[in-house]
């Protein structure tokens, strides 16, 4: 499930947990681990957030606004890429 | 003899509201040995046989990833429990099964409780926990922890568990070739007299465990064992594919396990996202949609905010001013404080917060956007169209973080990994129109457009953003070039909105907008207040006072965009300090000028509709604030580059707004 969920991650132009859902044929909680779990062995990055908790906002005004995060997106890492590149290979 | 009961369960799978419903008062709180992790151990009773649980530390899995995990897993395998109750949180059974899953390979006698189900059957999530049990080969009792429910039946399996002999576990198979490498292992490692049962551990050091490696290294070798060394040597070049088939065989058996007992209706719902988004995320379709409803966004922010509500604040403003004077006029206070309250404070502020029903409204609206989900459409769409001009599409998470503000849009650049795309990001992130810059296109689209505000804001806003995407294009071809770097962006389901959200986007932008009014602002007015009535003896605001000095000697510069006058010049060179202070500034010089004129028909005056344009284009494009170009030199560690963007977003400013002005004189506009 995991490879099958990162390639899917890589052919899709976006990531729509419930439409990989979909297309592994699992519920979508399992799909959010799946992603967890290959964030924790390397083969994909949630990228950093952009809300400012190590940013300098101190008192600005607008502190609370700016600390929204707008969205989340992911990068498939050399390993992963790595990964992908033999398992299409196998398939 | 005592029985003991070990409680384990993710976290919030409501573990510790199980702990309690079966201990009561009779628990007690102490440290596991040598880690700071919290113990928690107390007596029940069922029947005539009393038992000790031990509430584990909650952990999703049972690595050695955390000192929680690692507690938890050396309680169950050398703790000797008499059994494990394993709390399943019903409302997120497949991530709670994974652990479950582990306790299998543990071999030790698990119970699961289902707990939560009231929760699960609300949001219409059925588990079938007969047919769950026959697939995992264990008892699995429905309970709700939090009102008791369940508890009895669950001590009666637990207690049944403990007397039965351990069989009818399910045995999971990770691949014939883990398999037989586990097989192998457990052979090596039956001859070490280690803790741990052998198969177990062979899994886990197959799966890479660090920690267990360490504790069998360390064993076999003062044992005088050299062949588990050799074994793992042979081992180690695949040891990460046999990571990854493990971890995998485990969602692939919690996926089989659910797939007949699990029903959600989310999917149907989920489903419904993906068909939207076919539409709203479309290639060729997305870009218009996002451009339509942006519109309808404005159009709706002047019907509602100006034509609705605008005329109560300007009212409210009017009658506070008036409330003021007559305080001071009262207390016999000295004619220039009441001149700065008049004409400063609500000459200027004031006309700042005059626009505060049209921000309020515009702030819902996007709000309403934003908490639906559809914003992270807008980026995705707009993702597509900057990679399509070959600009790294993150970019543009910082230009929607520059909507609100620059400061954190430069910042918000921090997230792109090669420094060309966040060089190109930080140079153009201040084109997007933020929050501060609003008023100023209110006033002038009040004076001259009221009944094409939502035109007129619309294309101000996307005049910025094509902007930022034709400078993108040009530093990416001439001063940074080079690869960009590749992401995925993660598209949440829609949601219905809810008013709390809607509201609190609303109020985090326009606290931020008042804080400001109350102080940057006022600061700023406060400070040209004094050089518009300094000298003593010259006429206060005139052109001979200090401000009109500076604003004589700047305006010249903006006369080929035809608004070459002192008050307008002083207006954008006070909002390099704040952008807000662009209408402050306004309101001061033209409330001091035309006495008891309110400042759109001041404004009126001065400009026509082709300056009150042009004049838009350079309030737009122009310097950022000093704020912002503070950020660029903090973020990319060269004043260079803070004067560079000064200068070179006044030069494009400047040559639009005098192309505007020109071309549209051409052609017969004034």
């Amino acid at each position: 499930m995991l490879k099958q969920l990162l390639l899917e991650i890589y052919k899709a132009d976006y990531v729509s947990k419930s439409n990989l859902a979909v297309k592994l044929d699992s519920p979508v909680p399992l799909v959010e681990e799946g992603f967890a779990e290959l964030v924790r062995l390397g083969y994909l990055l949630e990228d950093a957030s952009l809300n400012c908790q190590d940013r300098p906002c101190g008192r600005c005004p607008y502190a609370s606004m700016c600390q929204k995060e707008p969205l989340k997106t992911w990068t498939i890492t050399e390993k992963g890429r790595a990964l992908l590149e033999d398992y299409q290979a196998a398939v | 003899m005592p029985i003991t009961i070990a409680l384990m369960g993710n976290p919030n799978s409501g573990k510790t509201t199980l702990f309690n419903a079966l201990t009561g008062a009779n628990q007690h709180v102490g440290n596991w040995p040598g880690v700071t992790v919290e113990r928690k151990e107390g007596q029940t009773r069922h029947g005539n046989q009393v038992y000790t649980v031990v509430d584990l530390p909650g952990t999703y899995s049972l690595g050695a990833f955390s000192e929680d995990e690692v507690v938890a897993r050396e309680f169950i395998l050398t703790g000797n429990p008499d059994v494990v109750i394993n709390v399943v949180d019903a409302t997120n059974i497949e991530r709670n099964l994974y652990l479950t899953t582990q306790l299998l390979e543990m071999g030790a006698k698990v119970v699961v409780a289902l707990n939560m189900v009231d929760e699960a059957e609300d949001r219409q999530i059925s588990v079938d926990e007969k047919a769950l049990s026959r697939r995992l080969g264990i008892p699995v009792i429905p309970t709700v922890a939090s009102k008791r429910k369940g508890i009895d039946e669950l001590m009666e399996a637990a207690t049944a568990t403990i007397r039965a002999p351990l069989n009818g576990h399910v045995r999971l198979s990770y691949g014939e070739s883990i398999d037989g490498k586990i097989a192998e292992l457990e052979d090596l490692l039956k001859n070490g007299d280690l803790a741990y049962p052998p198969g177990w551990l062979a899994l886990k050091l197959l799966e890479g465990d660090e920690y267990l490696r360490k504790v069998v290294d360390v064993s076999l070798k003062l044992q005088g064992s050299d062949e588990f060394t050799r074994f793992w040597d042979e081992m180690a070049v695949q040891a990460e594919d046999f990571q990854l088939e493990i971890v995998d065989s485990r969602y692939k058996f919690v996926g089989d396990v659910t797939k007949d007992v699990v029903r959600r209706p989310e999917v149907a719902v989920q489903t419904t996202t993906d068909k939207v988004d076919r539409v709203l995320t479309h290639k060729y379709w997305g870009m218009p949609i996002f451009a339509v409803i942006m519109f309808i966004v404005f159009q709706l922010t002047f019907a509602i905010g100006q034509d609705l509500l605008g005329g109560w604040m300007a009212t409210g403003v009017e009658y506070a001013g008036g409330l003021l004077e007559s305080l001071l006029v009262t207390v016999n206070a000295p004619q220039w404080l009441i001149d700065f309250a008049e004409n400063g404070v609500v000459g200027g502020v004031g006309a700042v917060i005059e626009f505060v029903p049209l921000i309020v409204i515009l702030y819902m609206l996007m709000g309403f956007l934003e908490d639906s989900g559809y914003m992270a459409r807008a980026a995705y769409v707009m993702d597509n169209t900057m990679r399509a001009v070959g600009l790294q599409g993150k970019t543009f998470i910082s230009m929607i973080v520059g909507f609100g503000c620059n400061v954190p849009g430069v910042m918000a650049t921090r997230t792109l990994e090669s420094k060309k795309d966040r060089m190109i990001a930080i140079l153009i992130n201040p084109f997007m129109s933020c929050g501060a810059k609003i008023p100023i296109y209110l006033v002038f689209i009040a004076a001259f457009f009221p009944s094409y505000g939502g035109l007129v804001l619309f294309s101000v806003y996307a005049l910025g953003i094509l902007v930022a995407f034709l400078m993108g294009k040009i530093f990416s071809k001439t001063l940074f070039k080079g690869e960009t770097s590749h992401f995925i962006m993660e598209l949440p389901p829609y949601r219905k909105p809810t008013l709390g959200n809607v509201l609190r986007n609303m109020w985090d932008n326009v606290s931020g907008f008042l804080t400001r009014a109350g102080t940057t602002i006022f600061a700023v007015v406060s400070l040209l207040w004094v050089l518009a009535v300094l000298p003593v003896g010259v006429e206060p605001y005139g052109a001979e006072s200090i401000l009109g000095r500076i604003g004589l000697l700047i305006a010249p510069i903006f006369e080929p965009a035809g608004f070459g006058n002192w008050q307008a010049a002083v207006g954008l060179f006070s909002g390099i300090a704040a952008k807000e202070a662009v209408v402050a500034t306004l309101g001061m010089v033209y409330a001091g000028v035309e006495e008891g004129m309110e400042l759109v028909m001041a404004i009126r005056e001065v400009f026509t509709p082709l300056t009150a344009i042009s004049f838009m284009v350079m309030t737009l494009l122009y310097t950022p604030c000093a704020a912002t170009l503070g950020t660029i030199k903090k973020e990319t560690g060269s004043a260079k580059w803070a004067l560079f963007s000064a200068t070179y977003t006044f030069a494009i400013a400047w040559v639009l707004a005098v192309l505007v002005f020109q071309v549209g004189r051409l052609l017969g506009f004034s």
